[in-house]
């Protein structure tokens, strides 16, 4: 049934191929640069939204 | 190391925030009255300013740019400084973001009521005002990227990302497809024409969804989520592939806009492909998202703030999965120009959109007043009600896009239209129009009781207009050595200029690819030697067409199907809109396609029409045009626009506009005086309805015996349209 939905797309043959490449290009590399990253640099990264600086969180801190 | 102390400016969050809700109520009404219209056509209070046309774009343009405009602003100006450790670059630059951006606003309520409209979807805006967007952009861009680049934090969090790749790409997209030649000061012509500017304003008009509905708020998610939770989001390095490859994808699916029309299937095929690519990244970030959650849910049960995230990031994830599964070519021709279209976005709007900015505006505010929020009790009224009301939108609207879809293309057995009458198929979905429009009333139902809410919050408490913070400066701190892969990965995104110009490289590869060819190879669009430009009283009665907005219910492509031959006559061509500036294909037909109206139906037939659609078609939802019947034309400007006309590209002769335009424009007018004289209806002949009747009767009479002059590829393309026959 898939095969048949594909077959009745126009010009399906040319998808896999400029997917695949893509895929690779994009997604791979992506990949690949997140993987090399140290897990302390990335915990550090993590943690920043929760690390604002401020001097006093006054009332928010109770609602937290 | 030295430490330095500074403030982060709360008053600018706070005017955001504010702005927010109010255009939040005001555009979540004028869409509730635009619904009611499509069951109870009366209810536009017989005025032209308040009628579905015109309030369609009101609504859109409302929603998107005043009240997640401004949610995006509230957001973004409370997180970066906290991101960055540093105060805005400017507070001169933040007010005239927030004056500039409402004042724009203010003129959009003004103008599209009034009918002054490019007709371009979510870019309908008139000139004046464009310019204007672009330099409060500006004063944007320069304020976030001046405090990235004076910040304290020498890393840059994944939501910044988000943020540069916003105020780059919004800035390219609205630029390029607001090119137009002004023909008055609330009058122009785009500068591109047919398959063009469709493949521009979709390129637009989608990534207006992924640039400015998508990632502003994806970076949102990652800095609000976190907060909210207490505990960092679930994968930073899925973060960063989430990122990377939503803004490289992203760009590239707008033809998905397009599919079965007379664009190039090369382009359609692409966005596609591109359209389903996009699953991956987007599920990434839905995923990353909810499993910042995990060992937190006993915090949403208690927090109506996480509940309205929850499903937030959930509506992402099934509007993001449904996107691609709707350009899909097969699933597409189903759904186009359908409520399913509606049902979609939606989702999106009501559920993505909508909740996270309910979940940022109650833990925004007990904050900026120091104090809790006024009433849990209430905020989860809000949660309830605003669900039930989103779900009261979008399944009748999946019901009638379907219901819609397959009556369109039903036969009998012996080969004829089940349903020829286009007029069948919109009653059958009547009552799924009224049951749409209790579940909007439900949904403003729960922002009334959150800015209520909000209120007591506020009047509970103090307001905290600065914020003392602490931080070493950025150049004070020490990086600890590092090599390879990782180096690079820690110098970039320390770089915040260069980091811009790499966001900007991404989203510009995949307009490039596709915009470029089509202006390069001529086989892309072929011309039809027998298509002229519109005569001077056909040009007016289509800037009226424009006006009334009959672009938001009636398209003009005819897709290569049999059930749409059948019904409404040859399929459409790209030649055929080589003199539309800008074009009118349209993306929704809650009325018939008018591809082929020309020589449909006699002139009196369309006075008839205009002046009340129930008496030539009982039980139409089309609204009434009496005014069109009244109002004088106005042929003063008819000069100017044909110089606009010329200048983008119409081949009108020099100087026709001086004397023989308006002689032109006088016997085609008295000729429909004399038609309509014929179906006993007496007329004058300077009034607007004789201007619309004739563009009416010009359309898609063109090709009528016309040899096409289109090159074998294309031919061959056009052949393998058709061949996709459902």
């Amino acid at each position: 049934m898939i095969q048949n939905v594909l077959r009745s797309i126009g010009g399906v043959a040319n998808f896999g191929v400029i997917s695949i490449c893509l895929f690779f290009l994009v997604f791979g590399g992506a990949l690949v640069w997140a993987c090399l990253l140290r897990k302390s640099h990335l915990k550090h990264m993590s943690r920043l939204p929760l690390e604002d600086g401020t001097v006093q969180s006054k009332g928010a801190d109770c609602h937290e | 190391m030295k430490v330095e102390t500074f403030k982060y400016d709360n008053r600018i969050v706070r005017a955001f925030s504010i702005a927010t809700i109010v255009w939040g109520i005001v555009g979540m009404c004028a869409g509730l009255l635009a619904a009611v219209q499509l069951f109870w056509p009366d209810a536009n209070l017989n005025l032209a300013y308040t009628t579905f046309g015109r309030l369609r774009p009101l609504h859109t343009n409302a929603v998107i740019f005043a009240f997640v405009g401004n949610g995006m602003f509230a957001g973004i100006y409370y997180s970066l400084q906290r991101l960055c450790k540093a105060r805005m670059l400017s507070d001169k630059l933040s007010w005239i973001n927030f004056w500039g951006w409402n004042g724009i606003i203010v003129a959009a309520a003004l103008t599209l009521p009034l009918g002054l409209t490019t007709s371009k979807e979510y870019a309908e805006l008139e000139w004046p005002i464009d310019v204007a967007i672009a330099l409060v952009w500006v004063a944007f861009t320069v304020n976030l990227l001046g405090t990235i680049i004076k910040r304290r934090e020498r890393h840059m969090y994944v939501a910044i990302w988000f943020y540069i790749a916003t105020a780059v790409t919004v800035a390219v997209l609205h630029i390029v497809n607001s090119l137009a030649i002004p023909a008055g000061l609330f009058k122009s012509y785009s500068i591109y024409a047919g398959v063009q500017d469709a493949l521009v304003q979709w390129w637009y008009g989608h990534n207006a969804v992924a640039f400015f509905l998508t990632t502003p708020y994806l970076g949102l998610m990652y800095y609000y989520l976190p907060k909210a939770a207490g505990r960092p989001v679930f994968s930073y390095r899925l973060s960063i592939i989430h990122f990377w490859a939503l803004i490289f994808l992203y760009i590239w699916a707008g033809p998905h806009h397009l599919l079965f029309t007379a664009l190039p299937d090369w382009a359609q095929s692409l966005g596609m492909v591109f359209s389903i690519m996009l699953v991956a990244p987007s599920w990434g970030g839905m995923l990353n998202g909810l499993l910042t959650l995990r060992g937190a849910w006993d915090k949403v049960r208690e927090d109506p703030m996480l509940k309205f995230m929850v499903v937030a990031v959930t509506a992402y994830g099934m509007a993001t999965l449904e996107g691609p599964m709707l350009s899909i070519k097969n699933v597409n021709a189903l759904s186009h120009y359908t409520d399913w279209t509606i049902a979609h976005v939606h989702t999106g709007a009501l559920g993505w959109n909508g909740f996270l900015t309910f979940s940022m505006l109650y833990w925004l505010f007990p904050r900026l007043y120091n104090t809790r929020l006024w009433s849990n009790k209430l905020a989860n009224y809000h949660f309830w009600i605003g669900l039930l009301g989103m779900m009261f939108y979008v399944v009748p609207m999946y019901w009638s896009g379907i219901t819609q879809g397959l009556m369109w293309k039903e036969f009998t057995e012996e080969g004829f239209l089940q349903y020829p009458n286009f007029l069948e198929t919109v009653l059958q979905l009547v009552p799924m129009y009224a049951l749409r429009a209790v579940g909007g009333l439900l949904y403003i139902s729960g922002v009334f009781l959150m800015a209520y809410n909000l209120f007591k919050t506020a009047k509970s408490g103090q307001f905290v207009p600065d914020v003392e913070a602490q931080a070493a400066p950025f150049r004070g701190q020490e990086e600890k050595a590092s090599s390879g892969l990782h180096h690079w990965h820690r110098w970039l995104e320390s770089k915040a200029v260069l980091f811009t110009i790499l966001s900007v490289v991404a989203i510009l590869i995949g307009g490039l690819v596709e915009i470029v060819p089509l202006y390069l190879i001529k086989e892309n669009v072929p011309t039809i030697s027998s298509v002229r430009p519109y005569t001077p009283l056909e040009v007016l009665g289509r800037d009226i067409y424009i006006r009334e907005g009959c672009v938001g219910c009636h398209s003009q492509m005819i897709r290569p199907f049999r059930s749409e031959t059948e019904r409404y006559g040859e399929y459409s061509k790209a030649g055929e809109y080589l003199y539309d500036h800008p074009f009118l294909w349209g993306s929704k037909r809650t009325g018939p396609d008018l591809h082929r109206q020309g020589g449909k139906y006699p002139d009196a037939w369309h006075y008839n029409h205009m002046e009340d659609p129930r008496t030539t078609s009982p039980g139409s939802v089309m609204p009434r045009y009496p005014w069109l019947l009244t109002q004088e034309l106005d042929t003063s400007s008819l000069p100017s626009r044909i110089r606009a006309l010329r200048k983008v590209g119409v081949p009108y002769p020099d100087g026709f506009e001086d004397a023989e335009a308006m002689q032109d424009l006088e016997a085609q007018a008295a000729q429909v005086v004399a038609n309509l004289k014929e179906g006993l209806i007496e007329a004058q002949p300077d009034r607007e309805i004789i201007a619309l009747i004739a563009y009416l009767q010009r359309l898609g009479t063109d090709i009528k015996g016309a040899v096409t002059n289109a090159p074998a590829a294309t031919a061959q393309a056009q052949l393998n349209l058709g061949g996709n026959q459902p």
